[in-house]
């Protein structure tokens, strides 16, 4: 089923990128169905939790490659709401894009494959498995924030989410190696609470890895940004799915972890930061969408911290704010997005009137707004209940801290949801109402379902109970005892919350009022110059290492072989008083006039002269063949060599006699490197005859044997070349012949003979 | 392998390398061609002393040199020998274009040097 799911979205992306030119509607049909089919199969998996759902298909045996997927409750639960969002964002995209729109084939086909890498991230059962969709959602989030790529806002704040998530990616794949390596198993339902050093490294690390995906401080900084998206995107990637990941990773991994110190610690201080931070950035917006972009910081925060604290309570908290918020946040991205639609501004300041003009939006802004605060009757007030009540139910100073941080980061969560509803639907600053254009179904409906959900999820609190009670049970046994109820009564946590919610309210109606400046950004900035930096680092090391000279990357090559070749200098020295000077004298000749006529190769300053001397080295090669007793290759050697001399006359003769000139530095660099070459060859030669002095007699006695009488002739090199190495041969025919035909071509005229020499561009002609 | 094989190898491969990073190509040619030389001879040398040539018929066996390594070699001489021929021919048409037979710099590899003395420039003025 996983895998049909997968497919069936691969599908629906290509469809709808073929169908959207030609018709609109079927295309965001097509993409709406595979969102649809995943909730359908999510829905099946929470109404019959008996069933385990799992499948896996397996690519290479033994080596753990493949894909393992998974559905736990808490996946159950994930994969109903991201299939259920995202079936409504599709729909919503298609009231939010004006008619014309020649982007949406690619905006609906990239949104269905996030939401794929999104599912299969939630059913991941092995780690590698979760790293690979992990990775697909940084790139296709990175494509989807990027959408509108004319803007060059959209582009930096695209690359610098992809950039800070996708080191986050590397972190993880470190983390979840050391992770295996502390449980012993790739499979995350298998692994066992772990402590000691090894798991607090995995513990870091897998910590710094949901902090870049979940945009915990410090690497919240491209959230804000990722707002220069479309607000179809905004809704589905800050609601429901991208920035779950990293919280879903901290509440999946804190069972096997959650024994280790610093996850607990960690986690929570993260946690509890990022709750203050992102609130109070909330407080300082006075852009809608980004009000509620720092929202979300502050609302993941609020989760980590909770899936932090590790105890029962804390973890059914967790669950039951992610599912709410889920709901709530998704429903106000989608009000904002219709309000930027119909009044062509998201400035608080500017909005007014808006909730006479747009009374319907105006209702479900409330009503989401009210599920963020934890206000009754909404789904969000129960779920913020049971996160007071864990933070009361803990014992001596951690109950102190954690239960003020909760307490105090709610009191802003209700302030910056005061400041956002009355804000874009409160009077404007001047007293002007806004000019609304007409209201368009597609955008208002998907809202209102979430904002019903919102509703009816606080009225059948048993229902909406019974899987986060299953998923939080999934991760610590003992949640299984708790529920959602919507209506406490006169409990310690009842009253709390009634404090919270009118101090936050107090503040937040005091802070839409107060003077506002646009605000500063704070780090993001820092990011770009830290990338912008290390890009220019890179071009500057390129322009070292990489200067285009071939003559120095050879010079530099020639320098690395002798250099490593010391190694061989010592068994060289060992070795050498073993050696016989020469097999004849002949043959030391024959080497000396080698080594001398190389080196007149070198001297000679005519072309035609060099030419020359590399014929006698020629000869002089064939006269050690003779002396080696190797007929065939003096034969050999003879006719190449007659060819080269001919091939150097024709081919360089209408070039200028003599080389040109070089720098007598350069030579000496030249010569230096060089003669420590021929130093090291010189050294590993006779290091091997040294080492090899000991090994068996070469098998003459069998080859001559076998050419004798399986190939039946005499001449042994012969009988190797044709019988053995028959197929050798053959490629070498193959070489020669494309040698012969690139010789040819290139010996031809030149069709287009340029007037003037090419050269290198000048620095000017560069920078121009 | 004797005392004598190593010197011309060592040799070959030092005059080799010493041509190869000439400016011009058709010192490279020459260097190819040397460094071709001193590969031919140490694939001989490895394969044992020398001896009578290996034909089956004309001495004992144990007199014979090793043939192994020289059909290794004969392939050696070839594949040399055809690669030679093609950088000369690469030279003259070097030659054809340019007036000259030079090694050029890489143009691309330049620019991007360029772009890097360019930004640091920029970044001076920006102090």
């Amino acid at each position: 089923m996983p895998f049909l799911i997968l497919f069936l979205h691969v599908v629906a992306a290509i469809a709808a990128l073929a169908l959207a030119s030609r018709s609109r509607a079927v295309a965001v049909f097509v993409a709406a169905v595979a969102p649809a089919g995943a909730a359908v199969w999510g829905l099946v998996a929470l109404l019959d939790p008996t069933t385990t759902r799992s499948s896996s298909f397996v690519w290479v045996e033994g080596l753990q490659l493949g894909f393992d997927f998974e559905l736990s409750p808490i996946a159950a639960l994930l994969t109903l709401a991201i299939g259920a969002i995202g079936t409504l964002i599709v729909i919503y995209a298609h009231g939010y894009f004006a008619h014309p729109e020649p982007t949406l084939g690619r905006f609906l086909a990239t949104l269905t494959i996030f939401g794929a890498s999104m599912l299969g991230l939630v059913w991941a059962d092995s780690v590698w498995t979760l790293f690979l969709f992990w990775e697909a959602t940084s790139v296709t989030s990175f494509l989807l924030v990027g959408h509108k790529n004319a803007n060059a806002n959209a582009r930096i704040a695209a690359r610098r989410a992809l950039m800070i998530t996708g080191a986050g990616g590397l972190v993880l794949l470190a983390g979840m190696m050391v992770l295996i390596d502390a449980t012993g198993t790739h499979r995350l339902s298998e692994m066992a609470p772990t402590t000691g050093t090894t798991a607090t490294i995995a513990a870091v690390l897998l910590l710094v890895a949901a902090a870049t995906k979940s945009a915990l401080v410090p690497a919240h900084v491209w959230l804000p940004g990722a707002m220069a998206a479309p607000t179809p995107v905004s809704a589905y990637l800050h609601s429901a799915t991208m920035v779950k990941a990293g919280v879903i990773l901290v509440a999946v991994v804190s069972p096997v972890l959650g024994g280790t110190d610093t996850f607990r610690v960690l986690s929570m201080t993260l946690g509890a930061l990022t709750m203050f931070w992102g609130a109070i950035g909330a407080l300082r917006q006075r852009d809608a969408k980004l009000i509620l972009a720092w929202g979300t910081v502050s609302q993941l925060g609020f989760l980590v911290l909770l899936f932090g604290i590790g105890t029962a309570k804390a973890t059914f908290a967790g669950v039951a704010v992610l599912a709410a918020h889920a709901v709530f946040k998704a429903g106000l991205f989608m009000v904002v997005g219709e309000v930027d639609v119909r009044t062509g501004t998201r400035d608080i300041d500017e909005l007014g009137g808006l909730a006479r003009s747009m009374p319907i939006t105006a209702t479900i802004a409330a009503l989401c707004g009210l599920s963020m605060a934890g206000v009754p009757p909404l789904l969000g007030f129960p779920a913020k209940e049971a996160a007071v009540e864990a933070a009361l139910g803990l014992a001596g100073t951690e109950r102190l801290i954690i239960g003020g941080a909760i307490i105090a980061g709610s009191v802003l969560t209700v302030a910056y949801t005061t400041h956002f509803v009355l804000g874009v639907f409160g009077p404007s600053r001047n007293g002007t109402a806004t000019t609304v254009s007409p209201g368009r179904a597609a955008l208002m409906v998907p809202a209102a379902i979430l904002a019903c959900i919102s509703i009816l999820g606080w009225i059948f609190d048993g229902t909406t109970s019974k899987p986060i009670t299953r998923a939080a049970a999934a991760l610590n046994a003992k949640a299984d005892v708790y529920q959602l109820i919507n209506w406490p009564g006169a409990t310690q946590a009842f009253f709390v919350s009634v404090a919270i919610v009118i101090v936050g309210a107090i503040l937040g109606a005091a802070r839409s009022r107060a003077q506002l400046r646009v605000p500063a950004t704070i780090g993001a900035n820092a990011a770009d110059t830290a990338l912008d930096q290390t890009l220019v680092l890179a071009r500057r090391i390129t322009a070292r290492m990489q200067h285009g000279s071939l003559p120095v990357y050879v010079l530099t090559m020639a320098f690395v072989v002798a250099a490593v070749s010391i190694i061989f200098v010592q068994p060289a020295l060992e070795a050498v008083g073993d050696m016989t000077v020469a097999d004849s004298p002949g043959q030391l000749a024959l080497a000396l006039a080698t080594v001398l006529a190389a080196w007149g190769c070198t001297q000679v300053d005519s072309r035609i002269g060099a030419a020359l001397a590399l014929g006698v080295v020629g000869l002089a090669v064939t006269g050690l063949f003779v002396v080696h007793g190797a007929p065939d290759l003096v034969l050999t050697q003879l006719l190449v060599e007659t060819v080269i001399v001919v091939g150097f006359v024709i081919g360089l003769g209408r070039l200028r006699r003599s080389f040109p000139e070089t720098g007598a530095r350069w030579r000496q660099v030249r010569a230096a490197v060089a003669g420590l070459c021929a130093a090291g060859v010189a050294a590993a030669l006779i290091a091997a005859e040294g080492a090899a002095s000991s090994a068996t007699a070469p098998p003459t006695e069998r080859l001559v044997a076998e050419a004798v009488d399986e190939g039946g002739g005499n001449n042994i090199v012969n009988v190797i070349l044709t019988d053995v190495r028959a197929l050798d041969t053959f490629g070498e025919i193959v070489v020669l012949a494309v040698a012969a035909l690139g010789v040819v071509a290139l010996g031809r005229p030149a069709l287009v003979t340029p007037k003037t020499p090419i050269s290198p561009p000048t620095r000017e002609e560069v920078r121009a | 392998m004797s005392l004598a094989l190593v010197i011309a190898i060592a040799g070959l491969v030092g005059f080799g390398v010493h041509l190869i990073t000439a400016r011009s190509l058709s010192r490279v040619v020459l260097g190819f061609a040397l460094l071709g030389h001193g590969a031919v001879l140490a694939l001989l040398g490895s394969g044992g002393p020398a001896g009578e040539p290996p034909l089956a018929d004309r001495a004992p066996v144990g007199e014979l040199a090793n043939p192994l390594p020289q059909a290794l070699a004969l392939t050696a001489i070839v594949i040399s020998f055809g690669l030679t021929l093609f950088l000369l021919a690469l030279a003259r048409r070097q030659h054809e274009l340019t007036g000259d037979d030079l090694v050029e710099d890489d143009l691309e590899d330049r620019a991007i040097s360029a772009l890097a003395e360019a930004e640091a420039l920029r970044g001076h003025h920006d102090d």
